[in-house]
């Protein structure tokens, strides 16, 4: 029995580069991954928003209407339908001034989970536990 | 000299302009530039606002962050593409992209 723990760590904010969204990608691709895995074994990703990066949290976003592209905000919609572990830096949120109102979230498409807005402590613990810990 | 700065960039480009010695500059912020008219870190918004400039922002770049012309800061203009053409057809001898 083996539980590979995997931090993927978004630093950046959306569309001018393609960062956070290969973050999240990677992140949703555990499900793929744990298919090649022997019997026992589990990948476990958190995806986690610091810095500048948190500004891709922020809902409403229109890029299919303006740029004809998938949304960031779409695809942490993917990552919380499928149960991914989503944590965005509650003191980069407050430093710019974004409530937990504004956050993603993805009920209304049946996701039972929602990003977690927690201290930068947590997260700084999520990147200890973790086995790899990726930057984006 | 009359100058746009198309801002397309949230963070290094604050020292750029700061250098610049133009006698009518407009700021045209872009992209993630838009961050700068849109966001306040800690309460403050960005030093850019500051400057003498004319202020622009492209709605479609705020509308794709989730942003909404209530998000702006008031100085700064909100325009979309086609008032972005006729800025720099009309009002401005050169462009630089920063």
């Amino acid at each position: 029995m083996a539980d590979v723990k995997l931090a993927f760590i978004v630093q950046r904010p959306p569309y001018k580069s393609e960062n956070p969204k290969l973050a999240i990608t990677h992140a949703i691709a555990y499900q793929v991954v744990e298919i090649l895995l022997e019997e026992g074994e589990t990948v476990t990703p958190t995806l986690c928003f610091v810095g500048d990066g948190v500004l891709a949290c922020i809902k409403d976003q229109k890029a299919m209407d303006n740029y004809g592209i998938t949304s960031t905000e779409t695809h942490l919609k993917n990552a919380l339908l499928v149960d991914l572990n989503v944590l965005v830096c509650k003191e980069d949120l407050e430093r710019f001034g974004i409530s937990e109102e504004r956050i993603i979230d993805a009920e209304e498409m049946g996701a039972e989970v929602k990003i977690q807005a927690v201290p930068f402590a947590e997260i700084q613990k999520t990147m200890e536990s973790a086995n790899h810990v990726l930057f984006f | 000299m009359k100058l746009a700065v198309f801002v397309s960039d949230y963070r290094n480009t604050v020292d750029t302009l700061e250098r610049l010695d133009v006698e009518d500059l407009g700021i045209v912020f872009v992209q993630n530039g838009v961050n700068h008219a849109a966001v306040k870190e800690n309460g403050e918004p960005s030093p850019l606002l500051q400057k003498k400039a004319r202020l622009y922002a492209l709605s479609e770049d705020l509308q794709t962050r989730g942003f909404t012309e209530a998000d702006v800061d008031g100085r700064v203009k909100v325009i979309d593409m086609g008032e972005l053409v006729d800025i720099i057809f009309n009002d401005y001898e050169k462009l630089a992209w920063l």
